[in-house]
């Protein structure tokens, strides 16, 4: 999928053009349109539950961004992405309740963006010991090590260890008001949408960034061909790593983001079954393309909040299928990310780039 | 050293079911290419479909007989369904398939059988263990490599006499020859997934036998892929070597390392040493190395 066709009549005359973030101005003024529906209409209008919702959805862009990276623009696939978010969560959690802060970082509600920080780093470190392998490895065999990733990081280290520290039992709650940014204390969903807003454009801001610079280019060779991509001088070695250490950065800072909407946090968050669906997130959305991310997230999400109301009044006459409704959906699930292969393999981004270039084209398409 | 001796003992009867598995799933990758990350799930229902039987009171051979006929159309259906259209696609799109096929059949199976653990009653092996030596062995772990032997030397052998197998033979050797002589590729690929899902069928049955069954036999149903790994994907014996291997593995770590590492190593052990010996032998032990060009 390449760019966009341009308008008829407009054409690009360097280079600098064609890397443009805005390419015309009309594309300008939509974007910033979306933004102050984003920034300002949805908060004043939209009640608790689809703020609750957004934020659900912001969550699932910001895991998905970082397996598209992997999948989608440097082709190593990752099966274990969950593990990344799960480091990213835990290492802000302990952070915020182990960590000896000074006062007055606390009081000026520093700590928290800080072990955000931190903890991306960390988890970017993490995936790239995971990624480690694909210096020698690719295709299936990488796909059994980010499942090692997963299941030895999860379910063991967490579990076993982690969740050890400070003698809490298995799960870790955050007292209110830990969670503080700036003078906010994050503890409605508006304020937690608004931190997801920031962080989203943040991290779509790194990828787009990436992507358009020699950075983009490396990876997105390495996914064409790796072989030819070494010969014509890449360090592929190094770049896959860095696509690890990138993914694994944007998963650190959805699971340190993540927090901040859930009480308390335990392994059962992040089980193998989140990088799967964060997988079939960006299937169902489209490989390789930031849209694919964005619109799978909103689709699977939204979706699924359309099942549950489909279900709930039927759970009157059967009430069997409340407790069910946790099978219902993984089986809705999978035979979607299997109709979607079989039916629509290029995903929902393709067909936005269609109705773009069909209305850029419009009326006469030549 | 009776320890030892008995941790091998057990993980090499352990491993025979894994073995089991992994042949069925190195067919279908031998076959039609297909990566199937669906083994676990296949396992569960065939499994799940032979304890049915058996607890409407048929016998157990005739129960495990029914679930391979069940395993057996379900195997083409799936095939045909699902996997047919989907020859020729890119190696994620056939992968993410089976992925949403896994996710299909698990929640179908929590939907239909429910989460609890269930047990054959009344007990099909009895529970009197038997002495080998110095060596002490539970029957349903004996019965079960036992019956896991035969299958697998049927298997071998109908690769290696039948007209079909060695249909089968050809079409993973090379497929544009094979469809040259006459060979139906769409007939293989169908009996591909049917054996995988009747060989997966019959080893779910008979871990379900020794622990118990509910939905954690997917996960040792998972555990073939460790098992092809180190065996080489596409090697029929890799397969088996590989599996009797992962099967002492585990029960070793179950054994030594749960004094220093308390909680899941036996279930991480696999997965983690699968990583390392990644870094040595990226081609598994027999695994053909492709050899690549621009």
């Amino acid at each position: 999928m390449s760019t966009t066709w341009l308008p008829c009549g407009i054409y690009h005359q360097n280079y600098a053009q064609d890397h443009a973030w805005w390419q015309t101005k009309f594309i300008k003024g939509k974007m910033i349109l979306l933004f102050i529906i984003l920034s300002v209409v949805i908060p004043l209008f939209a009640d608790s539950y689809l703020l609750s919702v957004c934020n659900q959805v912001g969550y699932t862009i910001l895991g998905a961004l970082g397996v598209q990276l992997l999948i989608g623009f440097c082709g190593q696939i990752t099966l274990g992405h969950a593990a990344f978010i799960a480091v990213g969560a835990y290492t802000s959690t302990l952070l915020i309740l182990e960590f000896p802060w000074p006062q007055i970082m606390v009081d000026y509600g520093i700590a928290y963006p800080f072990s955000i920080i931190i903890a991306a780093v960390v988890a970017g470190i993490w995936s790239v010991l995971f990624g480690l392998p694909s210096a020698r490895v690719k295709g299936f065999y990488l796909i059994l090590t980010t499942m090692a990733a997963q299941f030895i990081t999860v379910d063991f280290i967490i579990t076993q260890y982690v969740s050890q520290i400070g003698g809490r039992g298995q799960a870790f709650s955050l007292p209110p008001g830990t969670i503080k940014v700036g003078p906010w204390v994050i503890d409605s969903d508006l304020k937690v949408y608004f931190m997801m807003l920031v962080l989203v454009i943040f991290c779509v801001i790194i990828m787009v960034n990436l992507l358009r610079s020699r950075v983009g280019r490396a990876w997105v060779a390495i996914r064409d061909n790796d072989i030819s991509a070494e010969v014509m001088g890449i360090n592929v070695v190094k770049y896959k790593l860095l696509a690890f250490f990138v993914a694994g950065f944007i998963g650190g800072i959805a699971g340190a983001f993540w927090i901040s909407n859930l009480a308390a946090i335990s392994p059962e968050h992040f089980p193998w079954f989140w990088s799967l669906w964060l997988v079939g997130v960006i299937l169902i959305g489209g490989v390789g393309s930031i849209y694919g991310a964005i619109f799978g997230s909103i689709f699977m999400v939204v979706v699924m909040e359309v099942l549950q109301f489909a279900v709930m009044p039927l759970a009157d006459i059967y009430p069997k299928l409340l407790m069910d409704f946790l099978f219902i959906k993984e089986a809705v699930f999978g035979l979607s990310i299997c109709m979607f292969m079989m039916f629509e393999p290029n995903g929902l981004a393709y067909r936005w780039w269609q109705v773009k270039n069909y209305f850029n084209l419009w009326p006469f398409s030549y | 050293m009776e320890l030892f001796l008995m941790t091998i003992t057990t993980g090499i009867m352990v491993g025979g079911i894994y073995a089991l598995v992994a042949l069925g799933w190195v067919l279908i990758y031998k076959c039609s290419g297909v990566l199937n990350l669906a083994m676990g799930e296949m396992t569960l229902i065939g499994a799940y479909v032979s304890l049915s039987f058996y607890s409407m009171g048929i016998p157990f051979l005739l129960a495990l007989l029914f679930s391979l006929i069940i395993g057996l159309v379900l195997g083409i259906l799936t095939e045909r369904i699902f996997l047919d259209k989907l020859i020729g696609e890119p190696v994620l799109t056939v992968i993410m398939v089976t992925v949403g096929l896994s996710f299909f059949f698990k929640g179908m199976v929590e939907l239909i059988w429910g989460t609890d653990t269930r047990v054959f009653t009344p007990p099909v092996f009895s529970i009197e263990p038997i002495h080998i030596g110095p060596v002490i062995v539970g029957q349903a772990y004996l019965w079960s490599f036992v019956a896991a032997i035969i299958l697998l030397i049927i298997f071998v052998c109908f690769f290696k006499y039948t007209r079909w197998g060695l249909a089968m033979q050809a079409t993973a050797d090379d497929e544009m020859a094979a469809l040259s002589i006459g060979v139906s590729a769409r007939f293989v690929y169908a009996a591909a997934w049917a054996i995988a899902f009747m060989a997966a069928g019959v080893g779910g049955t008979l871990l379900g036998n020794i622990n118990g069954l509910n939905i954690s036999v997917g996960y040792l149903g998972l555990l073939v892929l460790p098992a092809v790994v180190l065996g080489g994907l596409n090697s029929v014996p890799g397969a088996i070597v590989g599996g009797i291997t992962i099967g002492i593995l585990q029960n070793l770590a179950g054994a030594y390392l749960d004094k220093y590492f308390p909680g899941g190593i036996k279930e991480i052990a696999p997965f983690a040493f699968m990583a390392i010996f990644l870094l040595f032998k990226p081609h598994g032990l027999w695994g053909w190395e492709r050899i690549e060009r621009v």
